[in-house]
């Protein structure tokens, strides 16, 4: 009876663990636990103008102290910041938002922004990102991910 | 006789009660308290893992991801009462057992157990939440108080 239970236990984990990672792709996974710094990503038409926006974005999130991670996605109308809170600093995440949120309304106030401190919102900023380096992955599917993103932050329930 | 005024205890009854406190054994308070923080702490870490599982494979953010690591725990609690492993672990644990999302499936499987033979309806059925209804109940009206406080806070301006 123990071994048939310890039997059934494992298996249904190792199908549960093996079976279900179809599309995450190696750096993103690993971004859950590690430190990723993935570069900004610009989905619309790049210039040097958007460049300089998007590094600036993340340089000047990345300045804050409680930030240990971010990524910078520019889409047509909106821009997705997603940053890792360190492990202490959790407690005081609606307040870092806060003060996240009132410095890119003061220095970008054209912008319209988007900020998450969620890890899945992370993890998927990373795999986009990941997916960008494929040259075979079109914009039109880069933008259909953004958005998906950006519904399931939206998302409560 | 004023209600509810005790008797003064004779001294035989005194003498009774220091001579009974002699052979108690004692309650190793301190060991049971770690006890029950250490396997607490392990049933969360478990809840934690499953959190991440469902973050990491499928469409569930940090603050979505609540409900359905509540429904695993408190289904993976259901089945290992209903092996005899939570009973075990019950009482190697006590509080560091009950006090997690887990104890209340086992509070439900253990009530359907215990009265499996009087039938399904009036058994089982009328019996399941002996013990988990007063967990659901007093989780819904506190609940219903904290909401109510936060909407009047709300309407104020405080929040």
């Amino acid at each position: 009876m123990k071994k048939t239970l310890t039997f059934t236990c494992m298996t249904v984990l190792t199908v549960l663990l093996t079976s279900c990672n179809n599309d995450a792709t190696q750096n993103s996974g690993m971004s859950l636990i590690k430190k990723s710094d993935p570069d900004p990503i610009i989905l619309d038409e790049k210039t040097e103008e958007k460049n300089k926006l998007v590094s600036s974005i993340k340089k000047n999130v990345a300045k804050f102290e409680e930030l240990y991670d971010v990524a910078v996605i520019k889409g047509e109308e909106e821009i997705l910041v997603a940053y890792k809170v360190k492990h202490m600093q959790r407690f005081h995440m609606v307040k870092i938002e806060q003060k996240i949120n009132k410095m890119l309304e003061e220095k970008y106030p054209k912008e319209n922004f988007i900020v998450s401190s969620d890890y899945k919102i992370f993890l998927e900023a990373v795999e986009l990102n990941d997916k960008m380096k494929n040259p075979d992955y079109s914009k039109k599917d880069a933008k259909k991910k953004l958005n998906e993103i950006i519904k399931l932050k939206k998302e409560l329930t | 006789m004023k209600v509810g005024s005790k008797k003064p205890e004779s001294k035989e009854v005194e003498q009774y009660k220091q001579f009974e406190k002699n052979f108690e054994t004692k309650r190793p308070v301190f060991k049971n308290c770690l006890k029950a923080f250490l396997v607490g702490g392990f049933i969360c870490t478990i809840g934690q893992a499953i959190t991440y599982f469902y973050i990491y494979f499928f469409n569930f953010t940090e603050q979505t991801a609540g409900n359905p690591t509540v429904a695993t725990m408190v289904f993976i609690a259901m089945l290992l009462t209903g092996f005899g492993v939570y009973d075990r672990l019950g009482q190697f644990a006590g509080a560091g057992s009950a006090v997690p999302v887990t104890g209340f499936g086992n509070a439900v499987i253990s009530a359907a157990i215990e009265h499996r033979t009087e039938g399904f309806v009036l058994g089982v059925g009328g019996n399941l939440f002996k013990l988990a209804g007063s967990v659901v109940l007093f989780g819904v009206f506190s609940a219903f108080v904290v909401a109510l406080i936060k909407t009047i806070l709300i309407k104020l301006g405080a929040i």
